[in-house]
């Protein structure tokens, strides 16, 4: 990147990369097909036919052809992004090059079907009498386990890379397509819909207050930590990572070097959330899949990790319900843990406001120092804006749609989603590809982590849990079909 | 929100460094004031909004 030059916001890009997906996708309702080419992955036993195409319009492309058309349409879109962004073209053109195969790749292997199957039924179709019944997003653990190894094993091929690895970005543009997703979701049952919300965010406004207040005095108190780093750990801790912690470093007017290394832990522990807490969820929630989704949303730390830790867990609650015989909507499970962490996001800024106020009037007065209301819409996630342009677009055309214009905006938003798909498992490789825990551990981060674990894994994690089960526990989705 | 899960979000090599030299620094009054109200606050809204929740918007 260069340093001292300033573009665009990853923020702003990834709402303007989710739009122009999500408009060329309802080309569908205008009967131009615009999108119908993109690849799509199926569980499989034989690799030539693990890949597809988005619409039949497009099988003479097959799969591979779908899938080089998509890599170059997302070099080309992703790359003038990049040029948005002021980094280097030419070093982020290439290493994306390297992040999109070896993810795709991971998504491949990750759909083989003694992998991926995860009914009897399916084992049945498949021939195989065996599985590790990850489902047709096994591929995303796959993606995150090899950016687990390319981070701590090939730290100069991480390097290299690096200008394209930008979880952040990724999956900042899946939320903006997810929205429209979610809308058709939503449009057909909107009354649950609609009390998903509430409870999303009731349960995050209680989350907010409790969580951040506990790993506060844990780490001033407990770990006598100053309150520069006290505050910061605790909004990374306890509300939305990454994000949390820069906005309220930049807030109490910490040193930038404090939000960055809370920030580095914070990376690190979501990927050992997102690594178990999915398989939690399956074996003891599966029969709570609304519960399951709200915990992801509410205890795995970075919009990334946690939007991710909603998808596994949604494809594999839904694998193991309906191996039990009951086959639950798509959807519901993600769209909760999506909506609990985008009420998270919204209130950052809040947060980050109120933090601000009291350091510039009671701990650190100036005088003319003042905390500014401006503060909140720039700390605002902008990304939103379009998760919500999205949603509610596709809400409202689907509520006001006849029979066969449902049809097709389901079309759509299926051809939209498969991007959202790809920008997913560019997600995972790319948190695997930061999380360099060697790194962390040499460089004497140990205190730090002390913090984390006591807090995330002492009290967040289940405390999490049990305000889901207040607000979501009972709440089922629809049953599929 | 600013850019987050970027590159630059690696520690400078004097993470422990910085740890020995954190000094102790007593918990003010006005903090004690958050810590307590952020608490209440939360474990009440807590219970209004479970309530809430339960009684009178139950979801379908």
């Amino acid at each position: 990147m260069n340093e001292g030059v300033k573009g665009i916001s990853e923020d702003w890009l990834s709402l303007w990369i989710g739009l122009l997906v999500f408009v060329l996708a309802l080309g569908v309702l205008a009967g131009a097909d615009i999108l119908g080419w993109v690849v799509t992955t199926s569980v499989w036993t034989d690799v030539t036919k693990s890949l597809g195409t988005g619409s039949k319009a497009f099988s003479g492309l097959g799969g591979i052809g779908a899938l080089v058309a998509t890599y170059v349409a997302l070099l080309v879109v992703m790359s003038i992004g990049a040029a948005a962004l002021k980094a280097d073209v030419k070093r982020f053109a290439l290493g994306f090059t390297a992040v999109f195969w070896l993810s795709y790749l991971c998504w491949i292997i990750g759909s083989w079907a003694s992998f991926a199957a995860n009914t009897p039924a399916d084992m049945k179709k498949f021939g195989i009498g065996w599985s590790l019944k990850l489902t047709s997003e096994g591929g995303f653990i796959v993606a995150l386990l090899a950016g687990l190894f390319v981070g701590n094993f090939m730290p100069r091929f991480a390097e290299w890379m690096k200008e394209a690895v930008r979880p952040e970005l990724y999956v900042k543009t899946a939320i903006v397509i997810l929205g429209g997703f979610l809308g058709v979701t939503a449009a057909e049952k909107l009354a649950l819909a609609t009390s998903v919300m509430f409870l999303g965010l009731a349960a995050i406004i209680c989350a907010y207050l409790i969580f951040w207040s506990i790993v506060y005095y844990v780490a001033r108190v407990w770990f006598g930590f100053s309150r520069e780093w006290a505050a910061p750990l605790a909004s990374g801790i306890s509300i939305c990572g990454v994000s949390a912690a820069i906005a309220t470093g930049a807030a109490i007017r910490a040193r930038p070097m404090v939000a960055i290394m809370v920030s580095s832990l914070v990376v690190v522990f979501a990927v050992v959330e997102l690594l178990f807490l999915p398989f939690l969820a399956e074996t003891f929630l599966w029969h709570e899949p609304l519960v399951s989704g709200a915990w992801m949303g509410l205890s795995v730390k970075t919009d990334g990790a946690a939007v991710a830790s909603g998808a596994i867990t949604e494809a594999l609650v839904l694998g193991k319900a309906s191996a039990q015989g009951v086959n639950y909507a798509k959807g519901w499970i993600l769209g909760t843990s999506a909506t609990v962490k985008v009420f998270i996001d919204i209130f950052i800024g809040v947060w980050a406001f109120v933090l601000a106020y009291i350091w510039t009037r009671h701990i650190e007065a100036k005088g003319t120092d003042k905390a500014k209301a401006r503060e909140i819409w720039e700390r605002f996630p902008k990304f939103i804006i379009g998760y919500v342009i999205t949603f509610v677009v596709i809400l409202l055309l689907a509520l006001a749609a006849s029979p066969a214009t449902l049809g097709k905006v389901k079309a759509a938003m299926g051809e939209a989603n498969a991007f959202r798909g790809i920008f997913f498992v560019l997600t995972f490789f790319t948190i695997g590809v930061m999380s360099n825990f060697r790194k962390l551990w040499e460089e004497g981060i140990g205190k730090l982590a002390a913090v984390y674990l006591v807090c995330l894994f002492g009290f967040i994690i289940w405390a999490g849990l049990l305000i889901s089960f207040l607000f979501f526990g009972g709440v089922k989705p629809p049953l599929a079909g | 929100m600013n850019s987050t899960l970027n590159r630059e979000a690696r520690p400078s090599p004097n993470v422990a460094s910085e740890m020995g030299k954190m000094q102790a620094e007593p918990l003010l009054p006005i903090e004690k004031k958050l810590i307590g109200w952020s608490l209440g606050l939360g474990i009440v809204l807590l219970i209004v909004l479970v309530a809430i929740a339960k009684l009178v918007m139950p979801a379908p």
